[in-house]
């Protein structure tokens, strides 16, 4: 017992000081600036105009992107979930494809497909017409491309409240006489509406904390937005406005936790009511409409999905910009370039590799142990430390970064090193960030895992390494590799966290990808993002067979 | 006496051998990623066994990663290669920087380095205007891009990013004619900033703007390509900046940094910069194609005290005009 008291502490220890510190440290400079409670630089910074500007363009982009996102991905998770279409797992693997490739691998993929020279609308005679802004630029490019990432998160979150719904309260409904609109106004869409908030509400949040596409459709259009001002003003001024730059990350860690507390009161409930394996409601037998409804479909998955990566991909063979693609100046130079003479590149999907590949398996081993104790054993302490483990992962990652250097610019205590500059800092990042990933698939296949083998096993003397190795370990570890590939793919994925942490030697896949855009090798930055998103399908793939071969897995788009 | 110094040859040697053979040299540059690349390739070529890592950003974004290792104790950089010769003055006001009396300076004008040879300007590049081929407009001067034909057409690098940009703030504020109410005066036609050069001449290139307020290489660069693009010198003048190379005092690999600067310094290294569309900095290598003759050049004065002075001050001015 003594040794599993040991083992508890040193665990809850761990998880809490990568965890929590460096938010603690965070708000400790936004509080007590040089260690005592000074309003100055806070009234200052938040008194600003440009920062109210920011905040507002924040709120407005991001509230418009979030009902976008209830729109497309409520519709999308009725027609999955009430219909009878063919096709679903397909169906839903490319509406899923927003959310998982890159933000900046998106905002790239637009602009090629609706610039003045999209090598897809040009031929039609569509394209912009040369020496208009590009119509991505500014609040109604942001909002689009917020929204069709974030579907794929409301889409989840439906799916799940409209799997819920008794089938016999419908049934009853249908049985006196309402046809499946009515039953559906009046009984379907009230019993889901908690997931409809919640889906809107974490959409609303992670556009907030989005970096990748204000990035690189807002900074050039002058659009400022909370994130990029903290990026622009900490790359632009120097570590003296390092204090500044937490004040402007309050109203979005405000954000973050409104969004992590409202997913703890409703979406705990919502996930409770869940019964695994039912039938589903079939609302509606499409009939003669179900192939034009498909159709639909599918065309809009096409120009939403396909159509930019074809844009995107003609830009990685197109020998310069501006210069229209054919069939007889097609080269592979750009991606020759990337990915074998320009050193930063190679460099960087080594360095991806690597950070994003231990950080996975540091969190995997962390992971089994956390969720073993917190849901088959109930350790109260641990419960209450889940909460904020959630928070460096709901909190954008530019704000992490920032907390970041505030930790560990200045050298360490006793050691007499600083761990800034060296990819320490990134992997330490990626920990506290990607913990709730890990966790996630590992709590799912717990749930379901009967208590009383490890009872037996106890009774019989089992002692507590024993029991995780023999009897926990084999129960979760599907879920648990499952758990790793999802922490490596958005950790190889990310922009956010790095853009400020990156050094020389340490680039990683985002950084380049950014920085070759804005060196203006837009090229060499497509055929990055190319084969960046193949890695993205690929490991996507990888998972899908998983969750074929599993029981206990459970990947988003086969839920 | 020649004992003395067949040793000092032979110890120097030794020394350098090893550290040579598996030494790794850190370079902090704002040259565009291909640019740094081959420069980066050209050095190797003649001193193989230095492995070279390169931090590649604008200079202003350069020098804040900097001042932050300054503040971490650790700044990773051997040997700088940045766009003004006035980040440099900072740093070595700051005693960052560290001399290399060695250089060999025959070919470089007297007013192309530090008398106190810490830092070496290695080029001249100027920055102009870019224009779209389809544009109405053909501006001339700078004050052309206040006209109502260039409104929201104009797009200009921001000085929070590029040190380029930084100076080019500076140099036409001081302008007489121009003044510091020219940068309102382009806010207020709609001018909207990117980050770096580079992006220019995506959004000008690409058609996305029809003006571009850009050093003249990439545009050059763009055009040779066959962009649709081309190269305005302004007639009240261009801005410039040298692109300064210099070693830092806490370089971990002096040998090494000193050979890089000799390398950037060197008729090849130099010959290189003009392969890559730069006007080099020695007398004895010929300018690319396509440039005009440098004496003809109107090149726009700048108080280098005046500027660092400023910087911080046109920073924030340009972030409250233009956002951002």
């Amino acid at each position: 017992m003594n040794g599993e008291r040991l083992a508890l502490a040193v665990l809850f220890c761990a998880v809490a000081a990568i965890s929590l510190l460096p938010v603690l440290r965070l708000l400790q400079e936004i509080v007590l600036p040089a260690g005592r409670f000074d309003p100055a630089l806070l009234t200052r910074v938040l008194g600003s105009p440009a920062v109210w500007r920011a905040t507002w363009n924040t709120v407005v982009t991001g509230l418009g992107g979030a009902a976008l996102a209830v729109l497309a991905g409520g519709a999308a998770a009725c027609l999955v979930t009430l219909t009878d279409v063919r096709g679903k797992s397909l169906l839903a693997f490319g509406f899923m494809l927003p959310l998982m490739i890159s933000p900046q691998v998106m905002a790239l993929a637009w602009l090629d497909l609706f610039g003045p020279n999209s090598a897809i609308l040009k031929p039609l005679g569509l394209a912009p017409a040369i020496g208009t802004r590009h119509p991505l630029y500014g609040p109604g490019g942001i909002l689009l491309l917020f929204g069709i990432e974030q579907a794929p998160l409301v889409y989840l979150a439906v799916r799940a409240g409209l799997r819920a719904v008794p089938a016999e309260l419908v049934e009853a409904a249908r049985v006196a006489g309402s046809g499946p609109w009515r039953a559906f106004i009046g009984t379907v869409l009230p019993l889901t509406m908690p997931q409809l908030a919640v889906g809107g509400a974490l959409a609303f949040v992670a556009n907030c904390g989005n970096f990748g596409i204000p990035a690189f459709l807002g900074i050039p259009a002058g659009y400022p937005m909370l994130v990029t001002q903290i990026y622009q003003r900490l790359n632009g001024f120097g570590p003296s406005v390092l204090g500044e730059v937490a004040a402007l990350a309050l109203p979005l860690a405000t954000i973050a936790l409104f969004g992590l507390l409202l997913q703890s009161l409703i979406g705990g409930s919502g996930e409770r009511r869940m019964t695994p394996g039912r039938q589903e409601l079939r609302l509606w037998r499409l009939g003669r409409w179900r192939l034009p409804v498909e159709i639909l479909w599918w065309m809009l998955l096409f120009v939403v999905v396909a159509l930019p990566f074809a844009a995107l991909l003609a830009s990685a063979l197109s020998p310069a910009i501006g210069v229209a693609l054919s069939l007889g100046n097609l080269t592979v130079a750009n991606f020759t370039f990337v990915m074998l003479e320009h050193a930063a590149t190679r460099r960087a999907f080594t360095n991806s590799f690597t950070i994003s590949g231990i950080a996975a398996i540091i969190l995997a081993t962390v992971a089994i142990p956390l969720a073993y104790f917190t849901i088959l054993r109930k350790v109260s302490a641990l419960r209450a430390l889940r909460f904020g483990v959630e928070f460096p992962y709901a909190l954008p990652g530019i704000v992490l970064a920032v907390a970041m250097i505030l930790s560990f610019l200045r050298p360490l205590p006793l050691l007499g090193f600083s761990l800034y500059g060296t990819a320490w800092i990134i992997l330490l990042a990626y920990l506290a960030r990607f913990l709730p990933l890990a966790l996630g698939p590992v709590d799912a296949a717990l749930r379901q895992f009967d208590p009383k083998q490890e009872e037996a096993a106890q009774v019989i003397g089992a002692g507590l390494t024993r029991r995780l190795f023999t009897i926990i370990l084999p129960a979760v570890a599907p879920a648990t590799a499952v758990g790793a590939i999802l922490v490596f793919l958005l950790a190889c994925n990310e922009l956010t966290v790095s853009a400020l942490l990156w050094s020389s030697g340490i680039e990683t896949i985002g950084v380049v990808l950014f920085g070759l855009e804005q060196g203006g090798d837009a090229g060499s930055a497509a055929a990055v993002a190319i084969l960046s998103m193949t890695l993205t399908i690929a490991l996507m793939l990888v998972l899908d067979r998983m969750a074929r071969r599993f029981p206990t897995v459970i990947v988003p788009w086969r839920a | 006496m020649k004992t003395h110094l067949l040793a000092a040859v032979v110890l120097a040697t030794l020394s350098a051998v090893p550290a040579f053979a598996q030494s790794k040299l850190v370079l902090y540059t704002s040259q565009p990623d291909k640019d740094a690349q081959q420069t980066v390739d050209g050095f190797k070529k003649q001193n193989p066994g230095v492995e070279v890592e390169v931090f590649r950003s604008g200079t202003t974004e350069v020098m804040n990663k900097l001042l932050a290792e300054f503040m971490a104790g650790a700044p990773a950089a051997d040997v700088l290669l940045i766009a003004d010769a006035v980040s440099m003055e900072r740093l070595k006001a700051d005693n960052r920087l560290q001399a290399h009396p060695g250089a060999d300076l025959a070919q470089f004008p007297a007013g192309a380095y530090d008398a106190g040879k810490t830092y070496f300007g290695t080029k001249l590049i100027t920055t102009g205007i870019v224009v779209n081929k389809a544009a109405g407009m053909k501006p001339q001067s700078w004050a052309d891009l206040l006209k109502p034909e260039a409104k929201g057409q104009v797009t200009l690098p921001s000085p929070l990013y590029s040190g380029a940009a930084a100076i080019h703030m500076a140099a036409l504020q001081a302008d007489p004619k121009l003044g510091p109410s020219y940068y309102e005066a382009l806010a207020k036609n709609g001018a909207t900033p990117v980050r770096g050069n580079g992006a220019v001449v995506t959004a000008v290139a690409g058609g996305q703007k029809m003006y571009g307020v850009i050093v003249e290489f990439m545009a050059l660069n763009a055009q040779a390509k066959g962009s649709p693009v081309e190269f305005v010198f302004p007639t009240e003048g261009v801005s410039a900046v040298t692109e300064p190379v210099a070693m830092l005092r806490t370089a971990k690999n002096p040998v090494a940094a000193r050979a890089f600067i000799d390398f950037i310094l060197s008729k090849p290294g130099q010959e290189l910069a003009v392969s890559q569309g730069y006007l080099p900095a020695r007398k004895d290598v010929t300018p690319p194609a396509g440039f005009p003759n440098v004496a003809d050049l109107k090149i726009m004065p700048i108080d280098v005290a005046a500027t660092l002075k400023s910087e911080e001050a046109n920073k924030k001015r340009f972030a409250d005009l233009f956002g951002g």
